[in-house]
């Protein structure tokens, strides 16, 4: 655990008390979203198989014979809500992140890319909540997990590197303009609707399936569906481009927002 | 030995000729050839220094520069040219009680400021009693922070900041926290710490508390510093420019 710490804590250049500051922040944002709700953190397991059992009526007469042989709907359909809600509200949370947060930003030292990694690392925990229902799910359609199954936390980690780096570039843009975020909306919504969410990949024609698989988050979504219960075909070409987009966006967020950050601090 | 070193420090805020908040009026504006960027400078070319242990005042009018200045100082954001060299470790009470979350309990909020403000939460468990108890709030402990009062939050703010001493403490006008009572004791707190050989910065308005706690005052007007010295000249040169 000691050296994890230390590893972690050189890799990002925070301080051990900030690392700490990190674990209360992701702790917050799991905790406080349902704070004053009954059933409290249920919702984080309830939610997508609420969601994905309201799809699944809806889909399941048109998409169900759509698929490959041995692909199930059910868990191919939840697998995708898991994954672009970890998306999505990482992505949004942590753009956010900063902004929200600018009234302590102003006042103390503290680094500001903390906030945005918090809000990678809570989506990311709560894909991870989101695992027991899915594997209820796979083996009601009768599936069985596969041997592959740890895949899905490098996935995973991929994905929360992939969202802090963009959502921390974000973060400085939504500060600058207002109507930003609007814009950022209407593209996530387009870059859902790209993703083989609820829609196997097979109704498309050739020059849109060319689309969608270049989108990054269908090479998750498959790498996904893949490690976890056999619902998609993957090679290890999705593999390696889900991490070169990933660790690139990375880099290239971090490299952004610092070099703005000054400027945006001053409009906080 | 000095705690601070500024040298030819500035600060510009970069603002475009209009302020543009949307993409769609700065894009309607650039196609029109109607943008341009200007520096407004709100620290212009300061140097001055701190001795370790020393408490030091800065005075001015509102809009001088002094909040940015205090930013600064606690390495919220750096100067646009200079250099200033800060050491030690530095607590800001620029705004008390900035970043408590209203759906945490209090002592939620003890852990969770500490950490904003650097500290090992580790040590900082250890001293939730004593902080509490100065605060004076222990039977509202683990009661969610938005059922306290807003005198209740400022003591609790005020506890978390001073429980550790730090090299360098930043003052913003928060001396007149709470009632009567607790105003006392804050300043009594605030004295301990300037006893103990901190290095204390403090914004004031207030000319009677800097006469009487501050060895140094640093008077700025419109982002220069017009005269730094003993408090007594100062206050009196800045009393008879008529402000």
């Amino acid at each position: 655990m000691r050296a994890k710490k230390l590893s972690l804590s050189s890799l990002t250049g925070f301080s051990k008390n900030n690392l700490q500051l990190l674990r209360l922040l992701v702790q917050q944002e799991l905790t406080l979203r349902y704070k004053r709700s009954v059933i409290g953190i249920g919702w984080t397991l309830l939610n997508p198989m609420l969601t994905s059992f309201v799809l699944w009526i809806v889909f399941s007469f048109l998409f169900a014979g759509k698929l490959q042989a041995g692909q199930q709907f059910a868990p191919y359909l939840m697998a995708g809500i898991l994954l672009s809600t970890f998306f999505n509200q990482g992505l949004m949370q942590a753009a956010n992140s900063i902004a929200s947060n600018g009234g302590v930003l102003t006042k103390v030292a503290v680094p500001p890319r903390i906030f945005a990694f918090a809000a990678a690392l809570a989506a990311f925990i709560n894909f991870l909540i989101g695992l027991l229902p899915l594997a209820i799910v796979v083996y009601m359609s009768g599936q069985t997990l596969k041997l592959t199954l740890p895949l899905v936390l490098l996935v995973g980690l991929f994905l929360a590197i992939f969202v802090s780096g963009i959502g921390l570039a974000l973060s400085v843009v939504f500060i600058r303009f207002e109507d930003a975020r609007n814009i950022v909306n209407v593209l996530l919504l387009m870059l859902v609707y790209l993703t083989p969410i609820f829609y196997p990949i097979g109704i498309l024609d050739s020059r849109m399936q060319q689309i969608v698989n270049l989108n990054p988050l269908t090479s998750f979504l498959d790498a996904f569906r893949w490690s976890f219960s056999d619902n998609a075909v993957v090679t290890w070409a999705d593999f390696t481009y889900l991490a070169v987009v990933s660790i690139f966006s990375f880099i290239a967020g971090n490299y952004f927002f610092n070099k703005r950050w000054s400027k945006t601090i001053a409009m906080l | 030995m000095n705690i601070i070193d500024a040298k030819n420090i500035s600060f510009a805020y970069r603002v475009l000729n209009k302020q543009h908040s949307s993409l769609n009026t700065l894009f309607r504006d650039f196609l029109h050839g109607r943008v341009s960027i200007e520096d407004y400078l709100a620290l212009d070319n300061l140097t001055f220094e701190v001795k370790k242990g020393q408490t030091v005042a800065i005075i001015g009018k509102n809009g001088a520069g002094k909040s940015t200045l205090l930013k600064i100082l606690a390495r919220v954001i750096k100067p646009t040219t200079g250099e200033i060299e800060i050491t030690g470790e530095i607590a800001p009470m620029i705004e008390l009680g900035a970043g408590f979350n209203s759906e945490l309990t209090g002592r939620e909020n003890i852990l969770f400021y500490s950490s904003l403000l650097g500290r090992d939460i580790n040590k900082v468990k250890n001293r939730v009693n004593e902080i509490i108890t100065w605060a004076g709030v222990e039977d509202h402990l683990d009661y969610q922070l938005r059922t306290y009062s807003t005198g209740m939050v400022a003591r609790l703010a005020f506890s978390i900041a001073t429980d550790q001493i730090p090299d360098l403490l930043l003052i913003d006008e928060v001396l007149s926290v709470g009632d009567g009572e607790f105003a006392l004791k804050s300043k009594a707190r605030i004295n301990e710490i300037i006893n103990s050989g901190c290095t204390v910065i403090m914004v004031s308005h207030d000319l009677a508390t800097v006469a009487e706690l501050a060895q140094k005052v640093i008077w700025i007007e419109k982002g220069e510093i017009k005269m730094v010295g003993l408090p007594t000249e100062v206050i009196a040169a800045y009393q008879a420019s008529g402000s």
